[in-house]
């Protein structure tokens, strides 16, 4: 018990002496964190933006003419037997004649001349949420339109395969962002370890001399790297929030977005204790780096 | 009488000069033994191998019948926990008071605030100052703090002690009452090696003396008993 007192005290007694290299690496850890929380932030945005988006991707059905009334229910039956499926709406091809009415009121006088109803009866799907991407929808379409009694599959792929794009290209920036910016951030908390190693070096031939474990020379640096880290990164979150809710601001003043500021979100507190629990690995690894390259002999 | 520290064949090269060349010695427990030589005489050097801080090019060293210069790094930590050191500079943290650098040797082996209490006061004491224990060792003599130095050394009942140039910084009057103190330490069963280059210690010992001289032994010499 004395024994962690001691290495806590340690920690927190270097971090008072070396109180400005403690304050500045707080600081350029906490901006290098805003920087990839930017894109994490814009991440989990697009992300939920997209699968609201995605929720609104309707795959059209078109029946043939020629279908009986069994075939349709025999048809409906597969349809909502599919695990793939979330929900059918039909339109017959009456109903479907009066929404093209109702849409188009100036060019309904178009399909009187015909005499029959030219518009087929279909079927309205919404897939699952796990069965939504390009590849998925794109499978499932090609199934169906072998079926008996289906006339034509009709869904926007070009809308969807540009959505899950832009949604990689940002995961995998984000990513960049974040692996860079990271290694940017064990560096700098690294350094400010090497110099409280180096600023105590007389100390720790001491503890070495007296039969102190590599470990108990060791477990005030780390302690010391993981609270630089998980206070760099709870300001960073801080400063995040802040920039998002001015963001936010600055959307509802404008007007032009209405509905926009309530569809973007902060990060839950799940992913903010993440991301300090994040912060304080990579004050850790910093040290590490610092420890490892200080000495294998010295400390 | 049992050896305590045996030295077998030892030699040490730093950039191919000598610092020890094939020594062999013997230390019995309980002996008091006085390691003499001029500076570069390779005294340091033969102290910092009997705590695992430096190993030899060649031969064995034996602390207490384990073989030093096998040790594990891990195991290094428990050797250095029955070899206490004292130093010429008193190596002392001028950040912690005098109890909290006496206590060090005690918190980094885990013991109890009780126990660490008691060794503590006990040690200062041995020493005369434990009326000084909530100083800085910033605010101490020179002699005060080669006895802090040595209060920090023995708190933790060592084996062995060992002093490297421990009156190097001391007038004559301090260097006698701390060759004193090393008596007494001595006398309670310690086995103690005082490498100095100071003859009016060899005069205040009276005990076995070794001496090193560029990194050779030359033929021992007993003073008194």
């Amino acid at each position: 018990m004395r024994r962690l007192f001691y290495l806590f005290r340690e920690a927190w007694a270097n971090m008072r002496t070396n109180r400005t290299t403690t304050v500045v690496a707080i600081l350029t850890t906490a901006f290098t964190l805003v920087c990839v929380g930017i894109f994490l932030l814009l991440y989990v945005n697009l992300r939920s933006v997209a699968g609201w988006l995605q929720e609104d991707i309707k795959i059209m059905v078109y029946l043939e003419d020629r279908i009986t009334r069994e075939g349709i229910q025999e048809l409906e039956g597969k349809l909502k037997a599919d695990r793939m499926v979330a929900g059918t709406i039909f339109i017959s091809k009456e109903q479907a004649l009066g929404e093209f009415r109702a849409q188009f009121p100036s060019d309904s006088h178009l399909l009187e001349g015909l005499g029959e109803n030219p518009l087929p009866a279909s079927y309205v799907v919404t897939l699952a949420p796990n069965f939504r991407s390009p590849e998925a929808v794109k499978r499932w379409a090609e199934r169906v339109r072998t079926m008996v009694g289906v006339a034509k599959v009709d869904y926007n792929q070009e809308w969807i395969d540009a959505l899950a794009g832009l949604i990689r290209y940002i995961e995998m920036v984000a990513i960049g962002v974040g692996v860079i910016l990271s290694a940017a951030a064990v560096t700098i908390i690294g350094n400010t370890i090497r110099l409280a190693l180096f600023a105590r070096q007389e100390e720790i031939e001491i503890l070495r001399f007296i039969g102190a474990t590599r470990a108990f020379i060791r477990i005030p640096y780390f302690l010391e790297g993981a609270v630089l880290g998980a206070c760099g990164s709870a300001l960073s979150l801080g400063i995040l929030k802040f920039g998002f809710e001015l963001f936010r601001q600055q959307i509802r003043s404008a007007g032009r977005f209405s509905g926009i500021e309530n569809m973007i979100s902060f990060f839950p507190l799940s992913i903010c204790l993440a991301l300090v629990v994040v912060g304080m690995g990579l004050g850790f690894a910093g040290s590490f780096v610092s420890l490892r390259r200080f000495g294998e002999g010295r400390a | 009488m049992d050896a305590m520290i045996q030295l077998i064949h030892v030699s040490k090269c730093y950039d191919r000069r000598a610092a020890l060349s094939d020594v062999t010695l013997e230390i019995e427990k309980g002996e008091f033994v006085l390691l003499m030589g001029p500076s570069g005489a390779g005294k340091s050097t033969l102290l910092r191998m009997l705590i695992g801080e430096e190993q030899p090019d060649e031969g064995q060293i034996f602390v207490q019948g384990r073989n030093v210069t096998k040790l594990k790094q891990s195991e290094v930590p428990s050797l250095r926990r029955k070899v206490g050191s004292v130093f010429q500079d008193f190596r002392l943290l001028p950040k912690k008071s005098v109890f909290e650098n006496v206590a060090l040797p005690l918190i980094v082996q885990g013991a109890s605030t009780g126990d660490i209490r008691r060794k503590v006061t006990e040690a200062l004491r041995a020493v005369g100052v434990d009326h000084k224990k909530d100083q800085s060792p910033n605010s101490l003599s020179a002699g005060e703090r080669q006895r802090v130095c040595i209060a920090r050394a023995i708190v933790n009942g060592p084996i062995v002690l060992l002093a490297d140039e421990p009156t190097g910084n001391l007038d004559l009057d301090r260097t006698a009452e701390i060759i004193e103190l090393f008596k007494l330490i001595n006398a309670r069963g310690t086995t103690v090696i005082v490498a100095t280059h100071d003859p009016h210690v060899m005069t205040q010992v009276n005990r076995r003396v070794i001496t090193l001289m560029q990194g050779a032994m030359v033929p021992e010499q007993r003073v008194g008993v």
